[in-house]
Formats: structure tokens, C-alpha cells, sequence
């Protein structure tokens, strides 16, 4: 793989006073950036597994005795945790789909455009500037039933006008939509890159072919295109499943239950009820989730990683 | 004569679609903007207003009445901070893993998959590390209790090390070895090679990735949320103080949240050349 840049021959090590080895140095120059790393993501990590063989309620002295699995089996039967799991596979199919079927279809549409691409992508990144924590609150201007924007343009083309947040049946697609607000232009600007850094000659062969726009497409474009895809499916589909900023600032929640996720159920149980360690509990359980996940996700995006790796 | 008339006519509707797609992206923000110069008698309207009378009465609300420049300067201590401290540790570990490979990748897989680490799952032992750490002298001094910007510093710089290296080992690679083998066959050494040849050759890619640890510190919600109350709290946290017994009040809110935005938004654009391989850790080059 990577070649080292150690000088071989003696007299030169010893004149650029070479008194470790590149081996050593190399550790040398990771040391920090793994020792923060290795306490401040490990460390918690065992206290929180600690934590979740235990009785932890903040209200009653802290963290307490030993309970074995007794938290593990209260998650696995609560109700509520398995709501919280359903909206977040709810929140992260739909969004996902959404975001990366117009990221994709946005991204063909400026790549065919021939002038201002310069200014359409600089508009393009725009949100991905801001913070949900802080445009999510504005959007709450936005969805409001009385001085809301987004309902008095329906009202003037005569559609419904729903109660965006407030609605039971409606209030989870509305965080859904501001994702999506926020998100697809992050789909479409890597999906464009992806396109504009495709070689021309195979498609200029498919054109000398005949070969029609449909099976260019498919043949074509979706096969070359497929790492960079993958790629923003996988990190679109990572930040779904952490949901909670928009939800915080959205609806808290509400109404009722029927937009808390899971990271926003963990925080209320741990912080809120300060049940420390039925949140604990659950922190490992979306943990594990996530590492088997990245098992399958992330193991053909090393591959590609490592290949170019070897190459540079 | 036709021909030209439909391409024409499919010109046309590409661009439509592209200023559909610009005015649904760019609307919310432009629709922030123009509240926040609205007189209050104009906000809470309908049908809503869109001719007015600017005023600078919400801007002065939120700064002087609401203190906003206090979040923005723990904002900014905060964030340039955490920067410095992952540009730091993360250029050199960046480096060792470009050019000596340490670990074989393996342990560049496992900074990685830190990534994927949802931080609500450290977030309540981070609570109360903090929260102890916070009771004892050397705690208080240090500034890394609950509510203090150390805690929020400790934080960002374990989230944002593990993207910073990847986006780092990128620019890295991209700086060929050559230079490296003769400064170091003209007798170098290591540590000079690095200072002198690679980390100003490497200079702009470093500069990006401070921008993006920037702006990703800048716009943290949650562990600001959980971790601060108001002592150390951030921009993200501070618009949330906006919510009264009266209700929220939406001009001063715009203002704060534009204030609190148009750095980043500045920044951002600056930085266009760089946002998708910023934004896929250095995996697309864009």
C-alpha cells in the first residue's frame, strides 16, 4: 500500500537526527486526535452500558444498584419505545425517497441547464448553511394556521388549508417537508458532481449507437453514478435516523406523541423524566442498531475509500 | 422553423423548473429576512403583509432587549475553539494515516464509523461526566462543568475529529509524495518536512476543513441544548429564548436568526467549490 518516506540509507538518517522511527512517528502524530476519540466516545459509551444494568433515576439519589437485564426487558415491552421507533422508519423512508428522488431529478435538471449554473448552485447551498434548530423554528411561522405563509397560498388556489403541526394526522409529514427542504439540495449538488464528473466518450458511443435516452440511463448514467448514490443514500439515511432538531423546535413532539422519534423520546426519558437508565438502555439499543447497520452500509464504502487509498 | 420553436419552448420550461425549484429552496430564507425588518403591527397579520415599512425595531429588540450578541459570542469563542482543536490534532493524524497508513485502515474505519455514532447515545453520560466534573475545583477552573464552554468545546471537537480526518486524509493525498522524498533526502527532518513542505502545500484543504468544523460548531443544537443553560449557551440555543408567556415573538426571532445565519451563509458561498467534497468527507472531489 502507501509507501513510507523513510530515507534508507544510515548517514542521512542520522544527519536529518532522525531518533525514531517512522513507525513511532507516525503513532506519534495520531496519539491526540485517538486519545480524544478513544475517551471521549469510548468512555461514555461504558458509563451509559453502566448505567443500563443499573437503577438510575435522578429524582431518587442518582445512579443505584445493580438490576441485570431488568432495563433491558422494560425497553423491549414499552409501548412508547416502539412508537418512537415507528416514527423514526416513518420520518426516514420518507424523507430519504423524497430527498434523493428530487435531489436526483434536480440535479439532471441543472446539469442539462446551460447558463447560471455558477448561481443556481450558489442559491442551492444556502440552506444547507443554516441550522435546523434555527430555520426549524422560522418554519414554524411558515406552517402557522393564521399568519402562515404556506397557507395563504393555498388559500389563494383554493386548497385546503391544514392545520400543518397541529394535526394528528399530518404534523409528522411537516417536519418531513422541512427536511426535505433542507436536505435535497445536499442530494441534488453531490448528485450533479457526480454527473459532471462522468467521462463523455461512452455516452458519445451510445449517441453514435442510437442507443435511446432511456437506456442510456439505465445501462449508463444510474451504473456510474451508483458509488456516488450510495454514498448520499447512506449519509442522508445516518442523519434521518438521528432526527432531532427539527422535531425539538417543530413540535416538541406533539401533538400528543405522533412526531417523537426515538432520540427525542431517549432525551425526554433520560433528561425530562430523568429515568437515567431506562435512556441509557435505549442509547445502547439504537447504538447496536447503528453498528450493525454500518456493518452492511459502510463496508462497501470502505472498500471504495481504501481502493482510492492506494491509489493516491 | 418548428424545430427551433420547441426547443425553445423546452428551454423554457427547464428554466421555469429551475426557478420553481431555486423559489421553494430559497424562499423560507428570503422570507426570514424580509420579516425581520417588519414592524410588529405588520407580523402578526393576515392576510400577510409583503409591503411595509422597514424598521430596525426587531434587531434592536433582539440585541439590546434579549441580549442576542452574548449568544454570538459564545458562539463564536466556542466554535473557533473546538476548531483550532480539531484542525490541529486532525492535520497531523490526517497526515500519519495519507503517508504512513497507520493501522492499515483499520483504525481509520473505526474513526469513521465514530461518525456514524448517534450523539444522543453519549449525550446523557456526557450529562453527568460533566455535570460531576463541574462540582470539583479543577472542574470550575478549567470550565468544563455543565453550563460552561468547555464542556461544549469537548464535545465538538470528539464530533467533528472523525470528519475533519477523513476530509483532511483527501487534501493530503492529493499532495504529491515527491516533494516530500527530496526535502527529506536534503536532510529534513521529519517534523521540519511537515511544517515546512506539507502543511503549506496543504494549506487551503486545512483552511476548508476549519470552515466546515466552523459551521457544523456554529449550528450544533443538541449538546448545546443539554450541555448549557444560559451561561455558555449558543446561537441555536439563544433563539429558543425568544419563546414567551405571549407567544413567540416572530420579528425579533427572524432578526436573531438572520444575524445568527449570515455569517455562516457567507462562509458558505465562499466556500461553493469545496461543499461537496466538504459534505462526503472527501469521498466525491466534485
Amino acid at each position: 500500500m502507501s509507501q513510507s518516506l523513510s530515507v534508507s540509507l544510515p548517514q542521512q538518517r542520522r544527519a536529518s537526527g532522525a531518533v525514531i522511527s517512522d513507525r513511532w512517528f507516525s503513532i506519534l502524530l495520531i496519539a491526540p486526535a485517538m486519545a480524544v476519540i478513544l475517551v471521549f466516545a469510548l468512555l461514555p459509551l461504558v458509563y451509559a452500558l453502566n448505567v443500563s444494568f443499573r437503577f438510575a433515576d435522578l429524582t431518587r439519589g442518582g445512579i443505584g444498584d445493580f438490576v441485570g437485564l431488568d432495563n433491558y426487558r422494560r425497553v423491549l415491552a414499552d409501548r412508547a419505545f416502539w412508537a418512537s421507533v415507528g416514527v423514526t422508519v416513518k420520518f426516514t423512508l420518507a424523507a430519504v425517497i423524497l430527498e434523493m428522488v428530487l435531489g436526483i431529478a434536480i440535479a439532471f435538471l441543472i446539469h442539462s441547464a446551460t447558463k447560471g449554473k455558477g448561481i443556481i448552485r450558489s442559491l442551492m447551498v444556502l440552506p444547507l448553511a443554516t441550522s435546523a434548530a434555527v430555520t426549524g423554528l422560522f418554519w414554524r411561522y411558515l406552517y402557522d394556521t393564521q399568519f402562515g405563509l404556506i397557507n395563504y397560498f393555498l388559500g389563494l388556489l383554493h386548497l385546503p388549508q391544514p392545520n400543518w403541526l397541529g394535526d394528528y394526522t399530518i404534523a409528522l409529514w411537516s417536519v418531513v417537508l422541512f427536511d426535505v427542504w433542507q436536505w435535497t439540495p445536499f442530494v441534488a449538488l453531490i448528485a450533479l458532481a457526480g454527473l459532471q464528473a462522468l467521462p463523455k466518450e461512452p455516452f458519445e458511443a451510445a449517441e453514435l449507437d442510437g442507443a435511446s435516452t432511456f437506456r442510456v440511463l439505465r445501462t449508463l448514467t444510474f451504473p456510474m453514478l451508483k458509488p456516488v448514490l450510495f454514498l448520499v443514500l447512506v449519509l442522508r439515511t445516518i442523519d434521518s435516523v438521528r432526527l432531532y432538531d427539527a422535531v425539538a423546535v417543530l413540535t416538541r413532539g406533539g401533538p400528543g406523541t405522533v412526531t417523537e422519534s426515538m432520540t427525542f423520546y431517549l432525551y425526554r426519558t433520560g433528561l425530562k423524566l430523568f429515568r437515567m437508565d431506562y435512556a441509557s438502555t435505549m442509547a445502547i439499543f439504537f447504538l447496536y442498531a447503528m453498528l450493525v447497520a454500518s456493518l452492511f452500509a459502510l463496508t462497501p464504502l470502505l472498500k471504495q475509500f481504501s481502493n482510492r487509498a492506494s491509489e493516491g | 422553423m418548428l424545430q427551433r420553436d420547441s426547443s425553445f419552448a423546452k428551454e423554457a420550461l427547464r428554466y421555469g423548473l429551475i426557478v420553481l425549484v431555486l423559489g421553494f429552496i430559497v424562499f423560507p430564507i428570503f422570507w426570514m429576512i424580509v420579516t425581520s425588518f417588519k414592524p410588529a403591527a405588520d407580523i402578526m397579520v393576515s392576510p400577510p403583509r409583503f409591503l411595509f415599512t422597514p424598521t430596525l425595531e426587531n434587531y434592536y429588540h433582539a440585541i439590546y432587549d434579549k441580549n442576542f450578541l452574548f449568544y454570538i459570542k459564545n458562539t463564536l469563542f466556542i466554535s473557533v475553539a473546538s476548531t483550532i482543536l480539531v484542525v490541529v490534532a486532525g492535520s497531523l493524524a490526517a497526515y500519519s494515516f495519507a503517508r504512513y497508513n497507520v493501522g492499515d485502515g483499520h483504525i481509520l474505519f473505526f474513526i469513521l464509523s465514530t461518525k456514524m455514532f448517534p450523539a444522543i447515545a453519549v449525550i446523557l453520560p456526557y450529562f453527568l461526566i460533566f455535570r460531576d466534573i463541574g462540582k470539583t475545583d479543577a472542574g470550575r477552573f478549567l470550565g468544563i462543568g455543565l453550563d460552561q464552554p468547555g464542556a461544549l468545546i469537548i464535545s465538538y471537537t470528539m464530533f467533528n475529529l472523525p470528519f475533519a480526518i477523513w476530509l483532511l486524509v483527501s487534501f493530503f493525498q492529493d499532495i504529491p509524495r515527491e516533494l516530500e522524498h527530496s526535502a527529506r533526502l536534503d536532510g529534513l527532518s521529519r517534523l521540519k518536512v511537515l511544517r515546512k513542505v506539507v502543511f503549506p502545500l496543504a494549506a487551503p484543504g486545512i483552511a476548508v476543513t476549519g470552515v466546515f468544523t466552523l459551521i457544523f460548531c456554529w449550528n450544533e443544537f443538541l449538546f448545546a441544548y443539554i450541555l448549557t443553560r444560559k451561561a455558555a449557551s449558543t446561537v441555536t440555543v439563544g433563539v429558543e429564548s425568544f419563546f414567551t408567556l405571549q407567544g413567540i415573538l416572530w420579528g425579533p426571532v427572524a432578526a436573531a436568526a438572520t444575524i445568527s445565519v449570515l455569517p455562516m451563509m457567507v462562509f458558505v458561498l465562499a466556500m461553493q467549490r469545496y461543499m461537496v467534497r466538504g459534505l462526503t468527507f472527501g469521498a466525491v472531489r466534485g
